[in-house]
């Protein structure tokens, strides 16, 4: 596990060093599946519902076009997680084939062994074009797309993975909130779902 | 028993010799993309990537490229085969497993011990559902 450790901390660096050089440049899937292994053993004191309403409480509590502070998650901070761009037909949660490749990868990467029985957040993030309340329902649905592809064709297990739509609320870029850098994907592991006993039967962990 | 049984009907009905390897997830997908991009365009528009998709690809595969209708077919019995594999590991190899491997089955000590025995050594049918989980040559990657 401390190899794993070790692997996942130096990947994020590399992620951050590729993204910022390269822009484009997306991960492969062994990247992405050691990016979300075994950083922290704790389990996210944090869930998709909270997350939902805390994105609701920040537009009722600081209205305006653009998000007045952009919100955060600091429980989500030390989570293993990497971020990737998926594109999207305009204003609509149809993935683009150009974007196929990359819901493959995050697929190959959650069936790797090292991830197995682990929890997943598939994280929707848009830019500012278009009202704060609608998209955090297009990103919504968007990360939702993502999860159902997930699962069928790819046969992730739907028990490991929850949808949700940050809309605008944590842009990437504030300066240039209309930037295409703010559209993302954002996977996150939540810690250890389901436990394996000795015979191999799954169990929903202690 | 059953389980077995619905095991072997799978593998049958795979449009998939048992020879050929599982393609990647990644790469599966984007030869779909590419012999299909057109054709998705314009059959199934605004259709989502997911259940329906391979649903429109059935109702109007008769209309779409030669290309694209041979390279779907292949793209789906690979992803199909290769994710029932990864579904079904534990309980195909678990004597091979109860035999060759001192752990419990169904985690990532799984694959080191599949990976670290000679393919000789397992089952028949144990050997090519590993091979068809991909994690052989995935393990070899890292």
């Amino acid at each position: 596990m401390k190899s794993h450790r070790c692997h996942a901390v130096a990947a994020l660096v590399l992620l951050g060093a590729v993204t910022a050089a390269l822009g484009q440049q997306q991960i492969n899937s062994s990247q992405m599946a050691t990016s979300l292994a075994g950083v922290s053993n704790t389990r996210l004191s944090l869930t998709g519902a909270q997350m939902r309403q805390a994105v609701l409480d920040n537009i009722h509590n600081y209205p305006g076009t653009l998000p007045p502070r952009p919100l955060t998650f600091p429980q989500m901070e030390n989570m293993a997680q990497f971020v990737v761009e998926v594109d999207f037909d305009f204003n609509s949660a149809v993935i683009r084939p150009s974007s196929y490749r990359t819901i493959g990868s995050i697929a190959d990467a959650l069936h790797n062994p090292i991830l197995l029985g682990y929890g997943f957040l598939v994280i929707g993030h848009t830019d500012s074009v278009g009202g704060r309340q609608y998209n955090v329902g297009l990103s919504q649905r968007r990360a939702e797309a993502i999860r159902d592809a997930l699962i069928d064709p790819f046969g992730v297990n739907p028990g490991v993975l929850e949808a949700v739509g940050m809309g605008e609320e944590q842009l990437r870029d504030p300066a240039h909130p209309t930037s295409g850098v703010n559209r993302r994907v954002q996977l996150v592991n939540v810690g250890k779902k389901f436990c394996f006993g000795r015979s191999g039967e799954q169990f929903v962990c202690p | 028993m059953i389980r077995r049984f619905l095991l072997c009907a799978l593998f049958a009905a795979a449009a998939v010799p048992a020879w050929a390897q599982t393609m990647s997830y990644a790469d599966a997908i984007s030869q779909l993309a590419a012999a299909c991009k057109n054709d998705i365009a314009r059959y199934c528009k605004g259709v989502p990537l997911g259940p329906r998709l391979k649903t429109c690809f059935d109702a109007n595969g008769a209309r779409m490229s030669p290309k694209c209708q041979q390279t779907r077919s292949a793209v789906y019995a690979s992803i199909s085969r290769r994710a029932a594999a990864q579904r079904n590991i534990g309980d195909v190899c678990s004597a091979d497993i109860a035999r060759l491997c001192d752990t419990s089955h169904a985690d990532a000590h799984l694959v080191e011990c599949l990976v670290s025995v000679s393919p000789a050594a397992l089952s028949q049918q144990c050997g090519q559902t590993f091979n068809d989980t991909g994690w052989r040559t995935e393990r070899a990657r890292q």
